[in-house]
This record gives C-alpha cells, structure tokens and sequence, in this order.
C-alpha cells in the first residue's frame, strides 16, 4: 500500500543536486553590499512568507483533493488526497524552525500541527491497541459519531461541523491531546488508524468510509465528509492568517514589529529557532525519545508513515535559516543575506563547519527517507525503532548525533554574534 | 503552545570557550570542581548501595511474599528512588553513557508507555531474564517500571498481581539492572575524576547542569501538572511518581540533592566572585524550600483537588522559582554562565 503514494524519487534526486550546488555560494559574494543584521533578519521574514505561502498554497490542493473525494469517494481520489496531503507537508514541515522564538507562530501552531493526538476524539478507534494519554477524559469522545460529546462533565453540542466549532474543540477538557484540527487530524481521517505497530504498514482506511448509504462502512460517512471538509477549511484559514502576518508592507504586522524592533533580536529568533528545533524537539522529543523507548507512540506522522519526511523537511528548515535560501515549491529559490554570511564575516571557519554540519545532517536525514521509501524492504520509522532493530537504531541514532554536533555550532555562532542569551521568549509561562 | 516535553538526555557540547581564565579564578574553579567531584560521588555511592538494598528486597519478597517482606520492598523502592532523586541533575559525564540517566528514569510518560510495556512482556512467551530487560528500551529499565509494578493499583488488583511469578521475576530482573546501572555508574564516576579536574569546562557543564534541574522542577514538574502552564488543567499525571503518591517527596529528594551535592562547589566559585552574600542568600532560600516539608508529602492527586492543598503547593512553587531565579539569572550571570540550547527546549 506505502509505496504508491511515495514522492517521485526523481525530483527529490534532482532537489538535491541542486542544493549541492548552490549552498556553498553565499549571497554576499555576488552583492556589493555585505550582508547586516538587519538585512539579514528582513530576509529571514521573505523567507517566512515564502515558505507560509508555499504552506498555503499545497493546502488549497489538499483542499481541493479532499473536496473531491467527498464528492465521489473513490480509490483514485482518495489516493489524490493523500497526495496532496504528503505534499502539503513538504513545505510545513519546512516552516517549523519559525515556532521557537516567534511566539507568534507558536501560539498559533498547535491549531495546525500538534501532536501526539487522541484520535478517539474525531472518529472511531478499533482494537485494544488504542493507548490514549492518561486522563485525557475526550480520548474516545468520537465527535463524527455523536451530535453531543461529554468531555469531563462537560456537555457539548457537536451536531453541527464548522471550521469554528472543531477550532474550539482543540484541546476540549483540557488535554493538549484532544486534537481536533490540524494536519495530523486531516492525516487520520485520510488514512485511519495505524494498527501495525512495529510491522510494515501505515492506516488502511476503507474508501467506502466516505460512501453514500448503504456502502458506508463504519458509520456516519456524510458526517466524516463533513469534518473533513471543515477541517480542511480551517487550515486555510488559518495559513491564511499566517502569511498576512509575514507580508511587506502589512503596517503593524509581525514582520513590521520584527523588522523595526533591534536587529540583535531578530538574530537571537532565528538561531534559537534553529538550536531548540535541532536539538530538544528534532534530536530529542521526535526521535530520541521514540527510539529508546521503542515507542511507536511517539511516531510523528503515524498514520501515515511518513515520519521520515516530517523529520527531513524540519531538517531543511533549519538549514534554509543558515543559509538564507528556500526552494520554493514550484522549484524556484528564494536567496538573500544570511547568518552564514555573517558568521563568516567574523569567523569563516566557523561559518565553513556549520555549513558542512548542515549538509552531513541533510545527508543523515536522506539516508532515513531513502531507507524508509526503497523499493526493496522499506524500513519506516515505525520499524527502525523497534527493538532490536540494529540497522534501525543505527540509522535514526546517526541523525540524532549529527543534530547534536550543529547544535553546538549553533550556540558557537551565537556567542560571537555578539547574542548573549538563547533564552526563549516567556510564552505559556503564566505564573 | 506548549507541550509536554519529555527530558532529552542529549546535550550540546561548549565546543569553546571564550573566557580567559585568570590564575586565581582557575584555582577556584579547580576547587569547586574537587568539591562537586566528592559531593556527587557521594550521592552516587548511596545510590548504588539503596538500588542494592532494594534489588535485595524484591527477591527476598519474591521468594518469600509476606506482608512485611512487601512493605520492606516498597520502603527500599523509595529510599532508591529518592537516592536516584538526589543526583538526577547531574546530566553529563558517565550517566549520559547508554542514555543511563533516562534508563533510571524515563518521564514524563504522557502515553502510559511503561505500562504497555508491562501488558506485553507480562503477556509474551519470552523468558523474563536480565538480557530481556536490556534488549527492552529505557521505559522497561527503570524506578517507573518497578513502580508500575508495586503500586500500579489496576495491576494489583488484576490476575497478574504480585506476587504472581511472572511479575515478580520481571520486578526482580529489573530491580537487579537498576543495581547495576547503579554500581557502573558510581565506578565510572570514580574514574573520571583526573579528567573532571583536568577540564575546567566542567565548571560550566556543572553549573549549567544545577541550573537546569532547577528550570525543570520549576517549570515541568511543578508548574505542568499544577496547570500553571500549556492548557491550564491541573494534572498528576504530569507529575513523576504519581503512582506512588511521591511526586512531592521526589521533588524534595531533588532539591536536597542540590543543596548537598551542588551548592558547595557553587558557594566557593561565589565567594571567590565576591558574591558571598548571594552565596547566603541562595543558601538561606534551599532552607525555605525545604521547609515546605514534611507539610507536603502528600500525593500529588490530593493537592491539586483540594484549593487549600493547592496553596500550599503554590507556596511552594513561589519559593523554588525564587530559588531558580537567585541561581539561574543571577548566580549564572555574576559567574559569566550563560544558558546553550537545551534538553526541555522544545515544545
């Protein structure tokens, strides 16, 4: 089932002949104004909105796609969905490295893209393997098959799916697990449960879960086509609302604030972004913690075992902060001053090993993608955490160890940036 | 929005440091470090002698299972896991080795991981011996299983309870690999010494090391299951040790620990700095602290139920974030420490 919704090898292969190319070209070479502070954290915001609208625009495919399978629910068109929806990740996954520091973006993404989720809330869960988060008193509300949910006492009309009523019902009860909205959710309600475990396979949802009458299988399919929908409308919006917020010329904007306020500050968001990302969320949270505890749980994109392409774009991201290039998803590449142009300015050698930190976790993190989408055997991430798998571990672990060694470059490129705490903005700090 | 973030045992290195160290300063350090070396070898050494007391009472109790036996092995459990408690922030050197620091305690574990883990190798054909366990992955290796396996009451009241044979041989076999881990652990620490005393980066991995058990209690093992933070719904599964109802005495365990093992090297790199008053003063605020306690040893369900239970804790969380502020603002910048990106960065 995995392989016929994998990404065509070859673009990817052609992607990365080109980024071998031009990284090592930094922009300043070929301007006559070297690269500043202050240019380089407006460029930083190009590149956000780049990236945002990139989001926006595969979502409004994604869109699309899933609107066309409510409509004719077949096997095509709920493979072009989830098409849509592996490609809508590519640039997401992408914009990531904007959350830590800009609390603006980190306030806003758990609408989008949080996770673990409780998928007990939104539809039917099977068998015995479902494990939900302790407490969490939604885990098995199961919104498409109720016109009312009771979550801890609470009483909730839910007979009618709007994009509104699935925003409110993000974190209902109080559980950051209970995940109405968002990717993760759109994933779920593409590809079902996962019930493999450590084994070959992602969720296998039947199309006819979409089905009119009586070819519905598993109940409520008009109201599944409804979330869907909703759902799906949600996110535009809401990516919507993003790339306003990184536009030019949008007076009292965040990129206006970011871009009038002290420079040195717009430098600290972006290595901090960087740093936590690679380090505590990418290297630790994502993958360490998923691979000692040999937790499938853990998986990020578990349904549909893509976790290897999340990890990959989330390491793309980082890098594009660096070098202050993006690739946009129709292919062209967005370029301009960079922190690789300034630590160089300072410090050359350091700019060179960071660079080279960047490209061996690219490969890393190739490596993984390749590993888990060959033809022959393909090891998802799933399966390279399962317990006593060696090749596995070692795969995974190799990613992590290259994470940690450009993290300490990171903070190296701090300090001589003059950037004297990596503390993070306060946000959720509400004592 | 913040999330639950378990604690990430990797750590970016200082590849450099920029500081330049006069003469009197690096005797200074060189002391704090003689000093911290003993202390957390201190710490270590009572750590490997209660995992062996405990490893001890699980099989006495295994092989002979009377009520007393059962209470000795759940005191010796806790008097193990708080010595665990007492030396938990130290988070470099040989407890980074094989992740041994997440092995002794995986947490948090939002998704119940251990007892799923439990299900299965309870249910499993396998042969329940020490080389299982290894193979087994850090939320089997550790305080939390054997909690799971003491106190978890949905188990003991079930078919495989203990004493039953099955759940014993796994209490056992992994009491013994936390014995272990204990002993490699207090050895391997031994042998670093010359090195430690060596690299006056220690210094600051040390101090780095104080400042984030005390960002970590303040803020995921306090603040999160207190609702002070993330969604605001107050949880004692955010808390460590909720099965047990130690999560407070864990947490005095912690700051004890501190005040023993990392102080000292602290107030002597202070008084050096001629910060001896902030030295007193960061001394003065551990006791305050710790006179929270005993008041606060109870289960953490109870005080998060009862609002004037949860003032009490608040009191306490007010106190633990002035001592994270005196340490981790103004002891750190008065010694040029400044905070690297890391474990509980994140979300």
């Amino acid at each position: 089932m995995k392989s016929m919704f994998r990404p065509a090898p070859l673009a990817l292969t052609i992607a990365a002949t080109l980024t071998a190319g031009w990284a090592n070209t930094a922009w300043s070479e070929e301007k006559s104004e070297p690269a500043s502070k202050a240019s380089v954290v407006g460029h930083y915001a190009d590149l956000a909105h780049a990236n945002y609208e990139d989001a926006l625009i595969t979502a409004r495919a994604l869109d699309e796609a899933t609107d066309r399978l409510i409509a004719n629910p077949t096997q095509e068109n709920l493979q072009a969905a989830k098409q849509a929806w592996l490609a809508a990740r590519v640039p997401y996954q992408q914009t990531e490295v904007f959350r830590f520091g800009n609390s603006i973006v980190d306030d806003w993404e758990g609408q989008l893209n949080a996770w673990p989720l409780d998928e007990g809330l939104i539809d039917y869960v099977k068998g015995n393997d479902y494990q939900h988060e302790l407490g969490n008193a939604g885990a098995t509300a199961n919104i498409i098959g109720s016109s009312k949910i009771n979550v801890g006492g609470e009483s909730l009309d839910v007979a009618k799916l709007s994009p509104e009523l699935l925003a409110d019902l993000n974190e209902v009860g109080g559980s950051e697990a209970n995940v109405a909205t968002g990717y993760h959710a759109v994933e779920f309600l593409l590809w079902g449960q996962d019930l493999h475990g450590f084994d070959a396979g992602a969720g296998e949802r039947p199309v006819t879960d979409y089905a009119a009458g009586s070819d519905c299988t598993n109940g409520n399919c008009e109201r599944r086509g409804d979330y869907l929908d909703a759902v799906t409308d949600l996110l535009i919006s809401d990516l919507k609302w993003m790339v306003a917020q990184w536009a030019p010329g949008n007076e009292g904007n965040y990129r206006d604030q970011l871009t009038s306020a002290d420079a040195n500050e717009g430098v600290q968001k972006m290595l901090f972004g960087m740093g936590s990302l690679s380090l505590g969320e990418l290297a630790g949270e994502r993958m360490k913690v998923a691979l000692e505890a040999n937790s499938y749980e853990d998986e990020h994109d578990c349904f549909s075992d893509n976790t290897h392409n999340s990890h990959y774009y989330n390491g793309q991201g980082i890098r594009n902060i660096y070098t202050g290039t993006y690739r946009r998803a129709d292919g062209s590449l967005v370029t301009g001053p960079s922190l690789s142009d300034l630590v160089e300015q300072i410090n050359p050698e350091l700019d060179a090993r960071l660079n080279a930190q960047l490209d061996a976790t690219m490969t890393s993190l190739g490596a993984m993608q390749a590993r888990a989408e060959s033809s022959q055997n393909p090891m998802p991430f799933d399966m390279m955490i399962a317990p006593g798998n060696a090749e596995g571990t070692e795969i995974v672990n190799s990613a992590i160890m290259k994470l940690v060694e450009q993290t300490g470059s990171i903070e190296q490129a701090a300090r001589e940036l003059g950037i004297e705490a990596l503390s993070p903005d306060d946000a959720g700090h509400t004592f | 929005m913040q999330q639950l973030t378990r604690l990430v045992g990797v750590s970016a290195l200082a590849l450099s440091s920029a500081l330049a160290m006069t003469a009197s300063a690096s005797d200074t350090s060189l002391e704090a470090r003689k000093r911290w070396h003993q202390a957390i070898y201190q710490g270590y050494q009572s750590l490997e002698t209660e995992a062996e007391d405990f490893s001890q009472a699980a099989s006495t109790y295994c092989s002979d299972p009377t009520p007393d036996a059962r209470q000795a092995v759940e005191q010796d459990w806790l008097a193990a896991f708080l010595a665990w408690q007492q030396v938990r922030f130290v988070d470099f050197g040989p407890v980074e080795h094989n992740n041994l620091s997440w092995q002794f305690q995986f947490w948090p574990d939002p998704k119940n991981i251990v007892a799923r883990k439990a299900g299965y190798l309870l249910k499993s054909d396998d042969q329940i011996d020490k080389d299982l366990i290894k193979a087994s992955g850090v939320a089997v290796q550790g305080f939390p299983m054997t909690e799971y396996l003491l106190f978890d009451e949905p188990l003991n009241s079930g078919a495989n309870a203990l004493p039953t044979a099955k759940t014993c041989r796994l209490l056992t076999a992994v009491a013994h690999h936390i014995e272990t881990n204990s002993e490699q652990l207090s050895h391997q620490w031994r042998s670093l010494r010359d090195h430690y005393l060596a690299n006056d980066q220690y210094r600051d991995s040390t101090i780095r090391a104080g400042m984030a058990a005390l960002e970590i209690l303040e803020e995921r093992r306090l603040a999160q299951p207190m609702g002070l933070r993330g969604t605001g719904k107050r949880s004692a599964y955010a808390a460590d040790a909720w099965r047990s109802g130690t999560s407070l005495r864990t947490i005095e365990a912690t700051i004890r620990g501190l005040k023993q093992h990392f102080l000292p090297g602290l107030s002597v790199l202070l008084t050096e700095a001629e910060q001896s008053q902030l030295a007193r003063q960061i001394a003065a605020q551990f006791d305050e602290v710790l006179d929270n306690f005993p008041t606060l040893h109870r289960p953490i369900d109870a005080l998060l139920s009862d609002d004037k239970a949860f003032a009490e804790l608040q009191g306490l969380y007010m106190d633990v974030s002035q001592l994270a502020t005196l340490v981790n603002d103004q002891a750190a910048s008065t010694l040029g420490v400044v905070r690297g990106f890391n474990s509980s960065d994140g979300d």
